[in-house]
């Protein structure tokens, strides 16, 4: 637990001094505003829970990728990662509470997606608010998990921001977050379903509806077990490569 | 038990491939054997390559060893990690590996925390090891603002965090006045004091006579001596000299042509410096020059500086390999 608040109070520090680390946080209203402006363009207002909710978890996303995804990427490049690995104990709970400390923050693009909805004349009731609730702390815990697996993911290649960029928009697209999974090819539509963004977006739409929220638990469950499954790929990845690293001895960058 | 003690430790970098698509290798260390005993400051001195800071990794379990081993206190880098690791500061030094956005304290903080010293005494820990190292003046200024030397200091500080018995100190001085360098040999003395082991790697001939209780020279990754400064310099006592003033030239070409004296040079001073083969060349010599009335002379015995260019004189700028 020491080990984790560590982690989690030396992100939130870092935090405080950096709002470059910050910028996706910038970018949530823009894309509130465009998606806005194009759903109630084409008059179809059933689209602006929609268009409200996408930059969120967009925006969540980003922060995963972004800003803790770069977290022992970072420490190499600077020297942390060794002094880091030097200390007792594993460097798991360490990783965990700064993603935490990264997560938590990007709950505040919820907050960001919503007063611009508001400030665009737009009355966004939450009907099922418990699974809302539940809907939005499980996909932070997905979120924070996958981000762990990105951030382990990302010390393999050298050049790790290509793959940052190019990742995220196909997994929108998959996930349904952009265009309706039935607009995308049949052939595709079942890897939807390995998208925890997929099970999120469904289940924060039907708790922002007025219709009784079908397979909640269901939904749920999946957000949850894709978190899990990410949290053990990247304890399993992060051990291979702390591993990889100390053998050929490329721990840090010197 | 030995405080670290290595056996035919051998570690190879695997280097990229040349433009035939061959790979190379290059050694850092090959088939090092040395043994530290508690409480004992061991100097690690060779040149840039030679491997010390490779064993230095090696030792704080960052480095898998290719083959061969070594072990802190009794437990094996490689199998023992989670035994040596509360057991070993690591002082890796340079601009890098701090938190440039966070102050000094809040550093310090998190690396305690990180090496398991309750709440409660971080603190306190911070406090007082800030003190120690002169920076509790800045402690709350982000380290970015810091001068090289006062992340050396930070560096060294966090080494200390966790109260280890052993300590390794990777260049340890690299950015520091002359002044803060003479606080880091007192604070040597604390450490020595206090019944650490310590290993400490340096170019510095000085400053690892000056602090060191033995001296290990390395180069490319082999272990060249392993001795105490005074025994180094009486190893090569045939390297010792005599030193004279206002010595005609009739008589240098005398003493040139005498047993054991390997060279024979006069500087733009007035010096001349007879350099001796072995230490029975040195009285003939003394004879010769008080016989013609030289009378401003002096025997000189090498300090580790020589030592340390006569055993790995012919590397000069040449990095390892």
């Amino acid at each position: 637990m020491n080990r984790y608040l560590a982690g989690f109070r030396l992100q939130t520090a870092l935090l405080r001094r950096a709002f470059g680390d910050l910028h996706t946080l910038l970018t949530v209203p823009v894309y509130t505003l465009i998606f806005l402006a194009m759903t109630d363009g084409v008059h179809r207002p059933g689209l602006s829970t929609d268009a409200v909710l996408a930059p969120a978890l967009m925006g969540l996303w980003f922060m995963a990728v972004f800003t803790a995804g770069d977290l022992i990427v970072w420490d190499r490049h600077h020297g942390t990662l060794e002094p880091t690995v030097a200390a007792p104990g594993s460097l798991a709970p360490v990783i965990t509470g700064r993603i935490g400390a990264v997560t938590l923050l990007s709950f505040v693009v919820y907050v960001e997606s919503w007063a611009v909805g508001a400030g665009y004349g737009l009355r966004l009731t939450v009907h099922h608010p418990l699974v809302f609730l539940a809907g939005v702390v499980a996909t932070a815990f997905a979120t924070a998990c996958t981000a762990a697996m990105i951030a382990t993911l990302l010390v393999l290649p050298r050049n790790a921001q290509i793959y940052q960029n190019s990742v995220s928009w196909p997994l929108f697209l998959l996930s349904g977050i952009i265009v309706p999974i039935s607009a995308l090819p049949d052939w595709l539509r079942p890897l939807s379903r390995l998208s925890f963004l997929y099970w999120s977006a469904g289940l924060l739409r039907s708790a922002l509806g007025t219709h009784p929220v079908d397979d909640a638990l269901l939904r749920l469950t999946a957000v949850v077990l894709l978190g899990t499954v990410g949290a053990g790929a990247a304890a399993f990845l992060l051990r291979k490569v702390l591993t990889r690293l100390r053998v050929l001895g490329t721990l840090g960058y010197s | 038990m030995n405080a670290i003690q290595t056996r035919a430790l051998r570690r190879v970098f695997t280097a990229g491939r040349d433009k035939r698509g061959k790979s190379g290798s290059r050694t850092a260390l090959d088939g090092v054997d040395l043994s530290i005993p508690p409480g004992e400051v061991h100097g690690l001195l060779g040149p840039n390559g030679a491997g010390k800071t490779t064993l230095c990794k090696i030792l704080s379990t960052v480095l898998v060893p290719t083959s061969g081993s070594a072990s802190v206190m009794g437990h094996d880098v490689v199998t023992g990690l989670a035994a040596v690791r509360p057991l070993v500061g690591c002082v890796f030094g340079g601009d890098r590996g701090l938190y440039g956005r966070l102050s000094g304290r809040k550093n310090l903080a998190y690396w305690a925390a990180l090496y398991g010293v309750p709440r409660r005494l971080i603190d306190g820990r911070t406090t007082t090891l800030l003190d120690r190292f002169g920076l509790a003046g800045r402690a709350d200024e982000r380290v970015e603002t810091y001068s090289r030397g006062m992340k050396q200091r930070l560096h060294l500080a966090r080494g200390l965090v966790h109260n280890p018995p052993v300590l390794l100190l990777d260049e340890p001085t690299t950015g520091m006045d002359p002044v803060s360098a003479m606080d880091f040999r007192r604070l040597i003395g604390e450490l020595r004091n206090e019944g650490r082991t310590v290993l400490v790697t340096t170019h510095d001939m000085a400053e690892a006579e000056a602090v060191c209780d033995r001296v290990t020279l390395v180069n490319d990754g082999r272990i060249l001596h392993s001795a105490s400064p005074q025994e180094l310099s009486a190893l090569v006592s045939r390297y010792g000299r005599v030193e004279a003033r206002n010595v005609p030239d009739t008589l240098t070409q005398r003493v040139r042509i005498l047993p054991g004296v390997t060279r024979v040079a006069t500087d733009t001073d007035g010096v001349t410096r007879i350099e001796l083969a072995s230490a029975d060349a040195a009285p003939p010599v003394l004879r010769l020059l008080i016989e013609r009335g030289v009378t401003d002379l002096a025997t000189c015995r090498p300090g580790l500086e020589e030592v340390y260019l006569h055993l790995i004189a012919d590397r000069g700028m040449e990095v390892g390999r």
